[in-house]
């Protein structure tokens, strides 16, 4: 019954889809917990203690006062944008999900372009954003939408440009291909090319998901809180977990893209070693995030363009070399 | 070649940081586990009031004499003196917190060492009442040192009165002797 | 400051497009308590800056009339919570300078570490709060670890961590605990090995540097021209310490750098507290050796009164010069009070300084002034 079901693509896609958004929320959960214990640790502090066993149950309880609180709509607000914006922002997030290859033929779904579909979409994010800077009728909100937008739309060349070196190398735009053709450790961080367009994508993805020192929609010391200065309970929930799925998503897909994917010593399952990497980079994320200050909107808009998109230019023209005279790629 | 080192120069401080932080990371934490650990405070700590009790005399020290009450810029003290002489008491002594700057003139103020402060800090209150002390709630060791207080008050004027109606001078000697 | 930009936005309006007006405070996460700032912005970029102050205000220097000289002293703790002890210091010598009353050496170099205690206790805050306006959150918590030290030694003389209210009309109210030396030279070892880790972590940091070098200066004349005391002072190349030119209790014989640097920007003002934490403990390191046996305190009378006539005293605050001028009419209560806050003057240069800067340079050039809004709203 449930495999005849499944044959029928449209409800196949469907599980996919649902088992993907509980593995994401569960990772999300986790993935606060963790934040919050590198932030303690990180600066001298226990972090949570109180619920449960070392603080094991935090994110849970946060999660359900997140659930149960009020659900408060600003009464200047547009309450159109106001309501949609959470949802631009969270469901790309889960859209890009669909194609990171977990382990070999663990993917929701595969296509040939995968790697522009996956820059495709995160675009989207920005959109929810600046709606939702432009929807509370709030002046830090507003600060925030219009930061995040020159700032995404800055920092999203960059990384295009560290994929299509990474694209070069593999001859190919599915994440999964990509994966593949790192196998056997030829992962791509060992080509000189690639260890720079590895640099590139992290700076880039840090910037993509407002994380310090690139937080500037959020600046909490300047604009309280950016764009979610006014969701409060459920939709805040939403930008929240958005912000850390992406979080996730930037370094699962560095470690496809860089890092051999589910490639790793034998033994382990290869999605747990997917996993395992790509934690090990949101920690670097996290220290990173907990290390730095945060850079002026103009220091970041100049970094991107002065600084990141000509390595970025110089990176795709040396990898192009590389794989056309030195035959850095794969055949 | 400039920017490319200032570049370079930059990562290499960011790396510096970040290695600090790193280091802080694996270090003893600093903070405790508040309601389940505290810290020692110092033996001077000035927090909860109490009123110091006698336990020889099974009395609290409090005359009543209101130094403490002058002493005090914001008019968190009140009491009622009972007896005079030797035989002073209190069987009032109010303290509005809500009012209390903790500033320590009152324990200085006093020469009777009956007002101390102890090192309770947490007194949160869910209502503005809850921040006016009675006596009984200040005198060191609870409300029943406050009662047992009372009584030997009691006792201590009923001597008295009765000494005064039989002019027995000696006893009010002993009974200064003891006050002292 | 910035007549070129001014001028430029003066032309921007005049094509009839509006500035948007925020309001910055009175709750805000930076602006260091209820301080109100109504900021024009041009996008980022701030045309004009209005500090709203008052919020605070208890009309403490009223109050002094209405009570015995004695009883004002807690109330001053109130003034700049974070360094308490300056502000009853200035009280005190100010209520000692009108009644003419002597105190004892031993009172005074004790002073003079409850001082310099305190000077780091604030300066470690300032540290923290400035490291976080600027996003590094973890500085805070890296100079309140270090802090918290400062405080415990505080709490072991004083018996308090915020509101000491430990100095008294004619000397102190008890004499150092036990070891409580031996304590503080500890903490000035563990200080010493920690300020090396704010630099790695803040002073040497290519993007803290770019946030702040350059940004918000104030040239020397303009310093002088505001009033401005203090580090903020002192960043712009003006040599002007209390401790220095009007020593007070036993600065004059204490061997100590003022520190002067010449930018006046919003990195100089860091970087002049950060270094004064080097001075305050090689000031520390010296009281111990030099403090005399003998009384802590001289005899005043129980009811304190001053003979008619007006004094002032001057202190060196962490955030500059604070001093008290009182003056007596003879009766038990000063007939006036004034405090001269060194947070009011520093915060007048900011509506000029922030003009023609981004938004996130107004929480950077706030945070280097360093003020404190107790002691700008009395």
């Amino acid at each position: 019954m449930i495999e005849q079901a499944l044959a029928n693509p449209w409800i196949r896609q469907l599980a996919n889809a649902a088992l993907l958004l509980a593995v994401i929320n569960l990772g999300v959960l986790v993935l606060i917990y963790m934040e919050r214990k590198v932030a303690g640790f990180i600066q001298s502090r226990l972090g949570p203690v109180h619920v449960g066993p070392r603080g094991w149950l935090q994110s849970v309880a946060d999660a359900l006062k997140l659930i149960l609180k009020e659900d408060i709509i600003p009464a200047p607000a547009d309450r159109f944008l106001f309501v949609l914006a959470p949802f631009f922002v969270f469901v790309p997030v889960l859209a890009v999900f669909l194609v990171l290859p977990f382990n070999a033929g663990w993917v929701a779904h595969d296509f040939s372009l995968a790697a522009l579909y996956v820059i495709a979409a995160g675009t989207v994010a920005i959109m929810g954003i600046v709606m939702a800077g432009w929807g509370t009728n709030n002046k830090y909100s507003l600060l925030g939408g219009l930061r995040s937008a020159a700032q995404l739309v800055s920092y999203e060349i960059p990384v295009v440009l560290a994929i299509l070196a990474v694209v070069f190398y593999a001859q190919s735009m599915s994440l999964v291909d990509i994966a593949e053709a790192q196998r056997g450790f030829g992962w791509f961080i060992f080509h000189p090319p690639l260890l720079v367009a590895a640099f590139v994508y992290m700076i880039g993805q840090l910037a993509e998901t407002n994380r310090t020192p690139f937080d500037l929609p959020e600046a909490e010391s300047e604009l309280v809180s950016g764009f979610h200065t006014e969701y409060s309970g459920i939709r805040f929930a939403m930008f929240f977990l958005a912000e850390f799925a992406n979080t996730f998503f930037a370094a699962a897909l560095a470690v496809v893209l860089f890092f051999g994917g589910w490639d790793g010593l034998p033994g382990l399952t290869g999605a747990l070693w997917l996993v395992a990497k790509s934690y090990v980079l949101v920690f670097v994320l996290m220290w990173i995030r907990w290390t730095l200050p945060r850079v002026r909107v103009d220091q970041l808009l100049g970094f991107a363009w002065k600084v990141l998109v000509p390595i970025g230019l110089i990176v795709v023209l040396w990898a192009a070399a590389s794989v056309v005279y030195a035959g850095g790629a794969k055949p | 070649m400039n920017p490319v080192r200032s570049l370079l120069g930059g990562l290499w401080k960011i790396f510096g940081g970040m290695g600090l932080t790193l280091r802080n990371f694996f270090r003893r934490k600093a903070t405790i586990r508040y309601p389940y650990e505290r810290r020692p405070v110092s033996p001077r700590y000035r927090g909860m009031f109490y009123l110091k009790w006698n336990e020889e005399k099974q009395r609290l020290n409090c005359v009543g004499c209101t130094l403490c009450a002058q002493a005090c810029p914001t008019n968190v003290i009140s009491m009622n003196k009972v007896g005079k002489g030797t035989t002073a008491g209190v069987d009032e002594f109010t303290m509005d917190l809500g009012r209390c700057m903790f500033c320590n003139l009152c324990v200085e103020a006093c020469p009777f060492d009956a007002i101390y402060m102890g090192d309770q800090y947490e007194f949160a209150v869910t209502h503005k009442e809850g921040s006016v002390l009675r006596i009984a709630d200040l005198a060191q060791g609870g409300p029943e040192n406050y009662r047992r207080n009372l009584e030997t008050l009691r006792r201590l004027q009923e001597e008295a009165e009765k000494s005064k109606a039989a002019g027995d001078k000696p006893t009010e000697r002993r009974a200064a002797e003891e006050g002292a | 400051m910035n007549g070129d930009l001014r001028d430029l936005h003066q032309e921007i309006l005049d094509l009839g497009t509006q500035g948007m007006v925020m309001n910055m405070g009175p709750q805000h996460p930076s602006t260091h308590g209820v301080l109100r700032l109504i900021l024009t912005l041009d996008g980022e970029e701030v045309m004009a800056c209005e500090p709203v102050i008052g919020y605070l205000h208890r009309g403490l220097e009223k109050m002094a009339e209405r009570r015995p000289y004695r009883h004002f002293l807690p109330f001053t703790d109130r003034l700049d919570y974070v360094c308490s002890l300056a502000n009853n210091l200035a009280c005190a010598q100010a209520i000692e300078r009108l009644a003419g009353i002597e105190v004892p050496d031993r009172a005074q170099w004790i002073r003079v570490a409850l001082m310099e205690l305190n000077r780091i206790a604030s300066h470690l805050l300032f540290l923290g709060t400035f490291g976080t306006d600027l996003g590094a959150t973890t500085m805070l918590l890296y100079a309140f670890r270090e802090r918290e030290e400062a405080l415990a030694l505080l709490e072991a003389i004083t018996g308090a961590r915020l509101t000491y209210n430990w100095i008294r009309v004619g000397g102190l109210p008890d004499d150092m605990p036990e070891n409580w030396d031996k304590g503080v030279l500890a903490f000035c070892d563990l200080l010493e090995s920690r300020v090396g880790e704010y630099d790695r972590l803040l002073t040497d940091n290519p993007i803290f540097r770019r946030r702040t070098e350059g940004v918000g200066v104030i040239p020397a004349e303009d310093a002088i021209a505001y009033g401005l005391t203090g580090p903020t002072l002192r960043a712009s190349g003006v040599e002007y310490d209390v401790r220095r030119w009007a020593p007070y209790e036993k600065y004059a014989e204490i061997d100590f750098d003022v520190v002067v640097l010449r930018d006046g920007d919003t990195f100089a003002r860091y970087l002049a507290r950060r270094l004064e934490l080097e001075q305050s403990v090689r000031i520390l390191r010296q009281v111990f050796d030099r403090m005399p046996e003998g009384p802590i305190a001289s005899k005043v009378g129980k009811v304190l009164k001053a003979p008619p006539g007006i004094a002032f005293s001057q202190v060196e605050s962490p955030r500059g010069e604070l001093s008290f001028t009182m003056v007596s009419d003879g009766s038990p209560n000063p007939q006036r009070v004034h405090i001269r806050a060194p947070s009011f003057a520093n915060l007048t240069v900011l509506a000029d300084l922030v003009v023609g800067n981004k938004v996130a340079d107004v929480v950077a050039i706030l945070g280097s002034i360093d003020i404190v809004l107790g002691e700008v709203d009395r």
